[in-house]
């Protein structure tokens, strides 16, 4: 047993104990959870101080014989930072549902620490059945924190959430049924190494199908325009814990299978799609940010917002360099902790005056300076300001995809501008302005139990931003494998323009 | 091929979990006019301790594999995994009806007596290898099934239920007989790998269309008694009107049984010939989906939802069928067994739930079950999960195996089709999801009574079931694997 | 030979006239006298075929048991009541059109003879060997032991079951 198993293995027995627990005790489930996701995540840590040494903590074993299929975990450069998000991210979850959550309390923090099971599982699985399983497992909680603890319409954004996820993951089954019958195996890495030694080789049609079912169970995950209506009604009807694991972590689950599994393992389609798909990705950012403007609900905004941030990413991954590839996984963390910020900071506005919306705020900022000043930070982050960490993966991802097609970059490019209009008119509608009489008897201050859960946040998001050194080197070598994985048995060979300035200029921009 | 006149005792041996059911339920008969209402409990106990004692029986003579009564029987690990399934599904059955029967009022002798009588039917199906002993087999399952479906006398819905089982049974059971004769007239004999051997010899002339005939005959009597469509028509009904315990008893244990005879005769007798039956079942398996899947979308009445998702389920196991393969086989033997689990034990909740006279029984009565009792919800949930199939639950890896032994036999869109049709289903299932835990309670979760000892079993075991099976499945399909070869 | 030939005739006129009146008496007591007459007419067909055990049986199981039940069911219902319906309903039609049709596959048969449906060997040699009771008796208590055997567990559970179905509350 390693550290990995141990992440693994402590929201499990979170979850086992405050299923234990009894009912009446509230505030010994609370205390249980929040004790259980922080000691998980100091564990977790250690996972990324292990990478950096080059550790991968690798457990093997065979779960069941027939079909082979194993329990085997590892983490790399690409999973370790997204299994520490969300470890990170849970006991601030606890944290900010605190007060919030009064009903079914024991069901809730049971739900929250599956689902971080379900999360740092799809992250670590190197078996595709057991990837898949984890997938599944993640959505489960997922449907029952949106539906039971959600706001009006939240049973059918609850539904809808599932049937989406679950179409596409039928599909997903049935290539990796497939990749199974041909091969024998469900390991990932021995997948890679049969592509690699051409043991393995797909037809092109093959080719093309088995990409397509991974990547419509990954594409409405992440979500890609135009399969991402699911998202703004489970974003908005999700109680704020929910909203938070959804947009922050669970979004990443269908990029992190883009990179994982879809550009490795199908390249040939991967890079005959690529230019499709990149335009997809683009409509996303134009359209997400454009949507976003008109919201009078503010996490409607938000969840807009993401659906821009994350064309982003599939911009990146896309591009198939290395900077962009880097850019978006860094990308992939960043929109997970300013977004989650926005999130939680919205969740507290909610708490305050029970409105979404932005025309019942205003003036804000004159009741509650500390949460505007944090809003603002937040804000600024999310809209790609250097020294915080959006402009990092912004900009990479933007390099990367000028590599490969300069068009698109002026595109996406749109973009940014866009995201720093609706942002900053949200911010204004709501934060200034003189304050109205419901919102200056309603809106206090930050409690300390509130600035527990949004500072780590903003320590993140400077630090991302200024020193994005301690997480990009192991994230480059992992993507550095998977674009090497993407050359071999390519029948076209891939064009990469030299620009000789360019290592200078990226070392210069980290 | 002549056997001397009396039967040894190895025969006898192989016989041994029929023989001890047979012997208590006619027990039961010569009891009832002795033991007074006070002891109506006893039979119930009874039927549990035959029950039990029968599956160790079948577990025991496995050791001793092989043919009986002049190749009549064959005890092998196919005949014995199904018996242990159709024997456990009489145990979980019972369990529920205890409750069930106190509440309506209804006798106890001879309710038990004709479930154990129909579970000695199955178990000669599951183990007959010829098709005289099948039909037989087929028979007492069916004729006790017709009763216990119309056990409720008083009530007009199990009236009409047990009235169409009847006659569509019979029907059912006539076209099967058919074929039979057909086959006799042709080859000569009823034993299933005699008649392989016929029909692969090639001496039969014109025959081949007869042979045809015969089997697309066979498959419409069995097509009725698994609920596939189009032979689907009377499920909703019958499932509505039978006393709930019995429709959870008719939807695992007869069904598993025919499925049994399905693939025996249909890979071992018309294995020859199966090019041209595997269209038939394509066919079958896809419209079972289909049809299942998007009429339980619409439904309001829990009994019938659960009825059309059973033929659905049906669809799927048809998918294996089509397969024509021992993975598929194998696939087809775990996926009863988890489908056994899961669906006894949703229907066992609906039981509970429904209180005297079967009132409750709209989906909107599961509202705010999750508040009210949130054990009992908690374990539907796990049936209802395992049913649409989410990983770590039984129902999950039955339909893994069956769409990966179909992807192994090329049978590409019928998988894709089958998978696209089983996010359709998690639909209907969720809806009972969000009326548990997401509304306010109802009249039906106020007025719940907590669970008796009876039932508690009857939602554990099952439960435990589909997450062993669904956790571990490794032992399970191990033995399926192995027993999925047929003696030809 | 002669002999066995104006036997025949005499008993397909049985059969067929017994079956006519059975279905066109207006008294039930009458058609099933009639049909009494046609079964019987029958196992003397069997007993042309030498097959006395059959020709037993009909004899034995239908005329004296299952008639005889009939009768007394007969005579239980209300008689009057039966006899003023109208014997032919609306569905008569589709009653002749299946009849026409079972009519026309049988006359394609005679028509082509003996080879229009291939029998397996086994079954077409009856007549060697043993007489047909001792063989019939043969083939119960030694192959087909257990199907004879279970069959009476076949029967019990129907007797249950119309109990059960019928029986008033106790």
């Amino acid at each position: 047993m390693n550290l990995l198993d141990l992440v693994l293995l402590l929201p499990l027995v979170g979850f086992l104990a405050g299923l234990v627990l009894p009912r009446a005790s509230e505030h010994l489930i609370r205390v249980s959870a929040l004790v259980f996701s922080l000691v998980t995540f100091g564990v977790s840590v250690g996972l990324g101080f292990g990478v950096r040494a080059g550790e991968q903590f690798v457990t093997d074993v065979p779960w069941i014989r027939s079909p082979n299929i194993h329990y085997h975990v590892s983490v790399d450069g690409l999973s370790v930072w997204l299994i520490i998000l969300s470890t990170f991210l849970t006991p601030i979850c606890v944290a900010i549902s605190w007060k919030y959550i009064q009903s079914r309390v024991k069901e809730f923090y049971a739900f929250l620490l599956l689902l971080e099971l379900g999360l740092v599982g799809v992250f670590a699985a190197q078996d595709l059945f057991l990837f898949y399983v984890f997938w599944e497992i993640s959505l489960v909680p997922m449907y029952f924190l949106i539906g039971i603890w959600g706001h009006e319409r939240r049973i059918y954004a609850a539904v809808k959430f599932f049937l989406y996820t679950m179409a596409g993951s039928m599909l997903m089954l049935a290539a990796i049924i497939f990749l199974y019958n041909r091969t024998g195996t469900f390991d990932y890495p021995g997948l890679m190494e049969m592509l690699s030694s051409g043991r393995l080789s797909l037809s092109g049609g093959e080719q093309m199908l088995l990409f397509l079912a991974f990547f419509i169970a990954f594409a409405i995950k992440v979500p890609l325009f135009p399969l991402h209506t699911w998202l703004p009604d489970a974003h908005v009807e999700a109680p704020t814990a929910g909203s938070v694991m959804l947009a922050s972590v669970m979004l990443k689950m269908g990029c992190y299978g883009l990179v994982r599994f879809c550009l490795p393992m199908f390249p040939g389609a991967a890079r005959s799609c690529a230019p499709w798909i990149a335009v997809l990705a683009i409509i996303g950012i134009i359209y997400g940010a454009l949507v976003a403007m008109v919201q009078p609900n503010m996490k409607k905004l938000v969840a807009y917002s993401s659906v821009s941030h994350l064309g982003f990413v599939v911009l990146g991954i896309f591009s198939f360099t290395q900077i962009g590839l880097d850019g978006a996984v860094y990308q992939m963390l960043n929109h997970g902790i300013s977004t989650g910020a926005l999130f939680i900071l919205v969740g507290y506005l909610y708490e305050r005056r029970h409105s979404l919306f932005i025309k019942d705020f205003g003036g804000v900022a004159t009741p509650a300076p500390w949460l505007s000043a944090i809003f603002l930070v937040t804000t600024l982050a999310s809209i790609g300001l250097p020294i915080l960490n959006n402009f990092v993966g912004e900009f990479m991802v933007l390099q990367g995809s000028a590599q490969a097609n300069y068009t698109w970059t002026v595109f996406a490019a749109l973009g940014v501008i866009l995201s720093a209009c609706y942002m900053l008119w949200l911010y204004q509608r709501v934060f200034y302005g003189a304050a109205g009489q419901e919102v200056s008897s309603h809106v206090h201050d930050l409690s300390a139990r509130e600035f527990a859960g949004i500072i780590p946040l903003v320590v993140m998001m400077v630090w991302m931003g200024v020193y994005s050194q301690s997480f990009l080197p192991p994230v480059s070598v992992a993507d550095g494998r998977v674009l090497d994985q993407t050359k071999v048995n390519v029948r076209f060979q891939v064009k990469t323009p030299a620009l000789k300035s360019q290592t200078a200029e990226v070392a210069r921009v980290r | 091929m002549y056997a001397s006149l009396v039967p040894t005792s190895a025969e006898m041996i192989r016989f041994l979990p029929e023989l001890i059911l047979t012997v208590v339920a006619t027990l039961f008969m010569v009891l009832d006019p002795l033991l007074g209402r006070q002891s109506r409990h006893v039979y119930g106990h009874f039927s549990i301790l035959a029950l039990l004692g029968a599956m160790a029986a079948a577990v025991y003579v496995y050791r001793d594999p092989g043919a009986a009564f002049s190749g009549m029987l064959m005890v092998d690990g196919f005949a014995t995994f199904f018996r242990v399934v159709v024997i456990g599904v009489g145990i979980l059955t019972v369990l529920p009806s205890y409750r069930y029967l106190d509440r309506e009022d209804a006798e106890t002798g001879e309710y038990h007596a004709l479930l154990l009588f129909s579970i000695v039917g199955q178990c000669v199906m599951v183990t007959a290898n010829e098709l005289i002993m099948i039909f037989i087999g087929l028979e007492i399952s069916s004729i006790a099934s017709y009763v216990l479906a119309g056990y409720l006398r008083d009530d007009r819905r199990a009236n009409e239920a047990a009235l169409k089982y009847f006659l569509l049974g019979s029907f059912a059971t006539a076209f099967f007989l058919y074929g039979v004769a057909l086959i006799y007239g042709m080859t000569g004999s009823t034993n299933l790998a005699t008649v392989r051997r016929a029909i692969l010899g090639g001496s039969l002339g014109s025959a081949p269309i007869f042979i045809g005939v015969a089997a697309a005959l066979m498959f419409v009597g069995l097509g009725f008694k698994v609920s596939g469509a189009p032979f689907q028509i009377w499920a909703p009904d019958v499932y509505q009107g039978a006393p709930t315990p019995v429709a959870a008893f008719l939807s695992a244990g007869p069904k598993a049984a025919a499925f049994a005879i399905f693939l025996r005769i249909f890979l071992t007798a018309f294995q020859p010939i199966g090019p041209g039956w595997e269209p038939l079942v394509w066919v079958s398996a896809l419209a079972s989906m289909t049809l299942g899947n998007f009429a339980a979308l619409t439904q309001s009445n829990i009994k019938r939802l659960l009825a059309y998702s059973s033929i659905a389920h049906a669809g799927y196991v048809l998918v294996a069928l089509a397969a024509r393969s021992n993975v598929g086989t194998a696939a087809a033997m775990f996926y009863m067994a988890a489908y056994a689990f899961m669906n006894i034990g949703a229907f066992a909740v609906v039981s509970h739930l429904s209180g005297k006279g079967e009132r409750y029984l709209k989906v909107e009565d599961f509202a705010g079950l999750g508040a009210k009792q949130p054990g009992t919800a908690a374990l539907l949930s796990i049936f209802l999960l395992s049913l649409i199939g989410v990983p770590l639950t039984g129902g999950f890896f039955g339909k893994f195996y069956i769409f990966k032994a179909a992807l192994d036999s090329h049978l590409v869109w019928l998988t894709v089709l089958g998978l696209l049709n089983s996010a359709v289903a998690a639909y209907y299932y969720l809806r009972i999801l969000v009326m548990m835990y997401m509304r306010e309670p109802g009249e039906a979760a106020s007025r719940i009574q907590p669970l008796t000892p009876g039932l508690r079993a009857a939602l554990v075991l099952p439960a435990l079931g589909t997450l062993v099976l669904g956790i571990f499945p490794g032992w399970v399909l191990d033995f399926a694997g192995r027993s999925s070869v047929f003696v030809r | 030979m002669l002999m066995d030939t104006i036997l025949f005739y005499l008993f397909a006129a049985l059969v067929l006239g017994g079956g006519i009146l059975t279905i066109t008496r207006r008294n039930a007591v009458h058609s099933a006298i009639f049909l009494i007459l046609s079964l019987l007419g029958v196992a003397g067909l069997y007993l042309l075929q030498s097959a006395e055990f059959l020709f037993a049986v009909q004899i034995v199981l239908y005329v004296g048991g299952i008639m005889v039940l009939f009768l007394f069911v007969i005579m239980l219902v209300n008689l009057d009541q039966a006899a003023k319906e109208k014997q032919f309903n609306r569905q008569w039609t589709v009653a002749l059109a299946c009849a026409g049709l079972v009519g026309a596959e049988i006359f394609y048969f005679l028509a082509k003879g003996a080879g229009a449906f291939q029998l397996a060997k086994g079954t077409a040699e009856a007549n060697t060997g043993m007489g047909n009771t001792e063989r019939l008796a043969d083939a119960l208590f030694s192959q087909y032991l257990l199907p004879f055997e279970i069959a009476s567990l076949l029967l019990l559970v129907a007797v249950v079951g119309s109990v059960v179905m019928a029986k008033k509350r106790i």
